[in-house]
């Protein structure tokens, strides 16, 4: 894996590539070499994008790309899609939205999200590292798309889009928790579609976070990711986005946070496959687990006795 | 460490407008169990070539209905080469005449499926051949 790094650090994408891969199938060799891109990494700006499915994420995650790219910066795009429950398999297809992309250098990365919660694949965090390694500096996360509990997206992302359409449903859906307060930049995308400017005045009604002087004010834009009207006036919100969170000391505290809750999330991930592996080979776990099936136990009280069972020590 | 899901890329070189066929195999190997990633229509060789090393994909099937699968076919494998990635499975579905199949096969085409191909075959014989997943 060391020359894996090397190569990286030089800018090979196809060694990059492989090694996305191997964080992907959890290889141990690839966290290895994952700490070892970590020092090259902290400087992208990292931009997440998130809506609910058709609203045209893909397509705007492609346009701001695009336009990233001819102003100088170096891209790369994670863009996650479900996993099928029934048969694990997927279909991403987001990467066939994002035109003219390939011309331009972009590196594009699809994921299944293989069932894992908080909007992004669990190899999202150590693919956004390989990327940073292989010089990019400009980041785009597209998120699996349902926008109200993205938190994985919120982690890793400096700035996130919500993307809205014209029929979003109404102002109930506004009042839930997730959708409006994780956006910093909200964008009413299909702009030329019957409700987009309604949608644009209620949004900016319920978006107005309580505003205390030098807080950061939710712009609620208009675009058409087909055509691309409005991606310029988007580019510039996302820019003073950056800066906002740069001047404000917010890129840095959030940087902190990132890698204790990155920390806690690979443990708890890890903790559990090991139990799961135990698990396989207990007798009693067993046994209860039919017993909860047939219905001769229920599934609280069949905890409480596997969790007996375990100990609490020797994880 | 967990077992590698089979990575497909499904591609449109060339000119030719007609995708539904791909769209349908793309479908039937993503209820197969794999991952399944299509480019969308009139992709050239050099875009099919990067789309493949970025994802790094286990097959990549080109789905050709032009009549222009041996020279498509020589070039993406040229090109393969030039970029190391020689390695991944190349198949080809579409509209291919059953003359035409050893030729291919010779170039280093892996799996040749015309139009009626049972989705089950092309299936088994990606995981079959597979031998690196």
């Amino acid at each position: 894996m060391t020359s894996l790094v090397e190569k990286i650090l030089n800018g090979d994408e196809k060694s990059a590539a492989r090694l996305i891969s191997k964080v992907e199938e959890e290889n141990s060799g690839a966290y290895t070499a994952l700490s070892r891109l970590l020092p090259h990494t902290g400087k992208a700006n990292v931009l997440g994008i998130t809506g609910p499915p058709g609203a045209g994420k893909s397509t705007l995650a492609g346009r701001l790309a695009v336009a990233f790219a001819d102003s100088g910066r170096n891209v790369g795009v994670i863009a996650t899609d479900p996993t099928s429950i029934h048969t694990r398999g997927a279909f991403l297809g987001d990467r066939l939205r994002m035109k003219n992309a390939e011309k331009k250098k972009i590196f594009i990365r699809s994921m299944a999200h293989r069932g894992y919660p908080g909007g992004l694949a669990k190899a999202a965090a150590g693919a956004m590292y390989v990327l940073e390694g292989l010089g990019k500096d400009v980041i785009i996360f597209e998120s699996v798309g349902a926008g109200q509990s993205e938190k994985g997206l919120f982690l890793l992302c400096d700035t996130i889009i919500t993307v809205f359409t014209g029929d979003y449903g109404d102002e109930i859906q506004l009042l839930k928790a997730g959708l409006t307060e994780i956006g910093d930049i909200l964008v009413v995308n299909k702009a030329d579609k019957p409700g987009a400017e309604e949608a644009k005045k209620d949004l900016e009604a319920f978006s107005s976070r309580v505003n205390t002087p030098g807080d950061w004010h939710v712009p609620v834009l208009l675009t058409r990711a087909d055509s691309g009207e409005g991606i310029e006036v988007l580019t510039d919100a996302i820019k003073r986005h950056w800066r906002f969170v740069a001047e404000s000391g917010k890129k840095e505290q959030k940087k902190k946070e990132k890698l204790g809750l990155l920390f806690i999330a690979l443990l708890k991930e890890e903790f559990w496959q090991r139990t799961q592996k135990r698990l396989k080979k207990n007798r009693l776990f067993k046994d209860v687990l039919s017993d909860v099936r047939s219905g001769k136990t229920d599934p609280y009280s069949a905890m409480q006795k596997v969790l007996d069972s375990l100990g609490t020590t020797n994880i | 460490m967990k077992a590698k899901a089979i990575k497909v890329l499904i591609a449109k070189p060339g000119l030719d407008g007609h995708d539904r066929g791909a769209k349908v195999v793309a479908h039937a190997l993503m209820e197969a169990g794999m991952e399944v990633i299509y480019t969308g229509l009139h992709k050239t060789v050099d875009d099919i070539i990067r789309i493949a090393l970025q994802e790094d994909v286990d097959v990549v099937g080109l789905s050709i209905m032009s009549g222009a699968h041996v020279p498509i076919a020589r070039k993406y494998m040229q090109k393969a080469r030039d970029a190391g990635i020689d390695d991944k499975m190349v198949v080809i579905g579409g509209v291919i005449p059953a003359k035409d199949i050893p030729q291919l096969k010779k170039i280093g085409i892996s799996g040749v499926f015309p139009g009626g191909t049972p989705f089950l075959d092309i299936v088994r014989f990606i995981r079959d051949n597979l031998t690196h997943a």
